[in-house]
């Protein structure tokens, strides 16, 4: 890979919450287009990487460098303004949460919804902020006709649809998804994970996808950290580290997949 | 005078401090001061933070108008003006050309407003986004930052369940091309007359504990998309008093079965149209 077109860069990566370990000494990096995998049980520090990641708490100690410009040097996370960071996940970043009534505006219409990244982007016409809105909705999946529906309404899929709609419309470089597919029944999931594939794939948008379902993790993502308590214990390229495991912890994730 | 009371109801130290949160509103034309609003003897919604700035500015030599909807003969109104003759002994008109502080609630006068008079505006709820965004946190930080997204979201769903943007009055606007501001309850065809007004205007809320600003010829711009612009309301009627077609109009029931006329909501314009 050519050293420019690194998007994300993460260098001893740690965060305490007091004298608790929330991730530790945690290194990787992300390039354009690519889709980065996190697992791990519960409380092994996933939520905590990504909050530090997308800049909703400061770690304690390490640095996240990214890039948003290709010609600009890689820009630091951590010594940014409040006001750059904000402007930041507006536009060039986003988050898909676990639960879409958290990343939705629940009494705004669809298009609504939609159209609050659009009009970040300066758009100040209607008509071709409802263009957009209806583009994404179709690129997702969803009823044309249900723009002026409120999410409230909408089933659990349909909402997380919605949701990824939203936060692709504005062409973000990168995208980080928590448990994009939980709480959703298997086929719903699947088809979801279909329509993910496909669009990212389209806009070589960068993903990181923090998961416990190996599943999930293992369609989606080109890469992969396995989490144990805080710490790393385990990276490559996903296909690799699922078919031939390394790390006890992995061996025991690997074989705890229910089979069918 | 009624004795135990300091001229305009207001002890000195309050007032000074009223002065200097309108002397920094002014300096930042729409952003909202918070100030320490204090207990007035008539009841929150009533027009408190209204009366605490014009308290804070009046002068022995001034005259005072106060209008409510547009009309000098309210009860809120005349209560508020005969407050003020009581704690200052002040002059009183209904004239809006002889006022020098218009005290208003819900209308901004027909009649041009000159540099010589300040416009005092009684505010509900000074925050523009906060039925969109009920933390004040949050909201501070979106003007802060002007994160003015939201406002056009909410012109936006209007627009699409409605056809148009339906919100006719508190339309909100932008003030010298900054600040996101409530213009108070007052109709939307009160809007484009805040646009490089003459006269300074001055926002108070009491409840919330409020004070904000336009200063003289600043920019006030009412939101709206490029396909649908800002329009005013307008009348295929004449007021039935003075035959204006160019006022604010009420709508008048005016018997049983249902016969309505439409009036000038602006008195005393509609007095002095008479007269003419």
């Amino acid at each position: 890979m050519i050293i420019k077109d690194k998007i994300l860069e993460v260098k001893n990566l740690t965060h305490y919450y007091g004298e608790q370990v929330g991730c530790e000494d945690i290194s990787f990096d992300l390039y354009q287009g690519e889709i980065l995998g996190i697992v791990g049980e519960s409380g092994s520090g996933k939520s905590t990487l990504l909050k530090c990641l997308s800049g909703q708490i400061s770690p304690s100690q390490g640095i996240i460098n990214f890039c948003i410009d290709q010609n600009q040097p890689l820009q630091d996370l951590c010594k940014i303004s409040e006001q750059k960071k904000r402007a930041l996940m507006r536009k060039e970043w986003g988050i898909v949460q676990q639960n879409p009534r958290d990343g939705l505006r629940l009494r705004v219409s669809a298009g609504g919804n939609i159209a609050e990244r659009i009009i970040n982007e300066e758009i100040k016409n209607y008509s071709n902020i409802r263009h957009k809105a209806l583009e994404w909705m179709d690129k997702t999946e969803m009823e044309k006709s249900r723009i002026d529906d409120f999410p409230l309404n909408f089933s659990g899929g349909m909402q997380q649809r919605l949701q990824i709609s939203k936060i692709l419309s504005s062409n973000p470089k990168l995208v980080y998804m928590d448990e994009p597919t939980g709480g959703l029944d298997v086929s719903v999931q699947a088809k979801l994970l279909d329509t993910i594939t496909i669009i990212v794939r389209d806009l070589n948008v960068s993903m990181i996808i923090v998961s416990h379902d190996l599943a999930v993790v293992k369609f989606l993502t080109d890469k992969l950290l396995v989490m144990k308590s805080g710490m790393v214990v385990e990276s490559g390229l996903t296909d690799r580290v699922l078919d031939d495991p390394q790390h006890s912890y992995t061996q025991l994730l690997t074989s705890s997949i229910l089979q069918v | 005078m009624i004795d135990g009371f300091n001229f305009a109801y207001l002890d000195e130290a309050t007032k000074r401090m009223i002065r200097r949160t309108i002397l920094k509103a002014i300096c930042i034309p729409g952003y909202q001061c918070p100030f320490g609003g204090r207990e007035m003897p008539l009841a929150y919604g009533w027009g408190t933070g209204g009366i605490q700035v014009t308290a804070s500015i009046i002068g022995m030599n001034d005259t005072l108008k106060v209008i409510d909807q547009g009309a000098d003969d309210t009860t809120n109104a005349i209560s508020i003006k005969n407050f003020f003759k009581k704690v200052c002994q002040i002059k009183t008109t209904e004239d809006t050309e002889n006022a020098s502080i218009i005290q208003t609630r819900h209308r901004i006068p027909e009649k041009k407003l000159s540099e010589h008079q300040i416009l005092v505006y009684q505010v509900p709820q000074p925050e523009p986004l906060r039925r969109l965004e009920p933390k004040e946190q949050e909201t501070r930080k979106l003007h802060a930052y002007e994160e003015y997204a939201l406002m056009h979201v909410k012109l936006y769903e209007e627009i699409s369940h409605y056809g148009s943007v339906i919100k006719t009055y508190a339309y909100p606007v932008r003030t010298n091309r900054r600040y996101i501001t409530d213009p108070s309850p007052t109709p939307k065809f009160d809007n484009p007359k805040m646009d490089f007004m003459e006269a300074l205007q001055l926002f108070g809320a009491g409840r919330e504990r409020r004070i904000y600003a336009i200063p003289p010829y600043t920019s006030v711009k009412s939101l709206d998309f490029e396909d649908h612009p800002f329009e005013i309301q307008t009348w295929d009627e004449r007021c039935d008093i003075c035959g204006s077609n160019n006022s604010y109009l009420d709508e008048i029931i005016v018997n049983d079965k249902g016969e309505k006329k439409f009036i000038c909501s602006d008195t005393n314009y509609c007095e002095k149209n008479i007269k003419t």
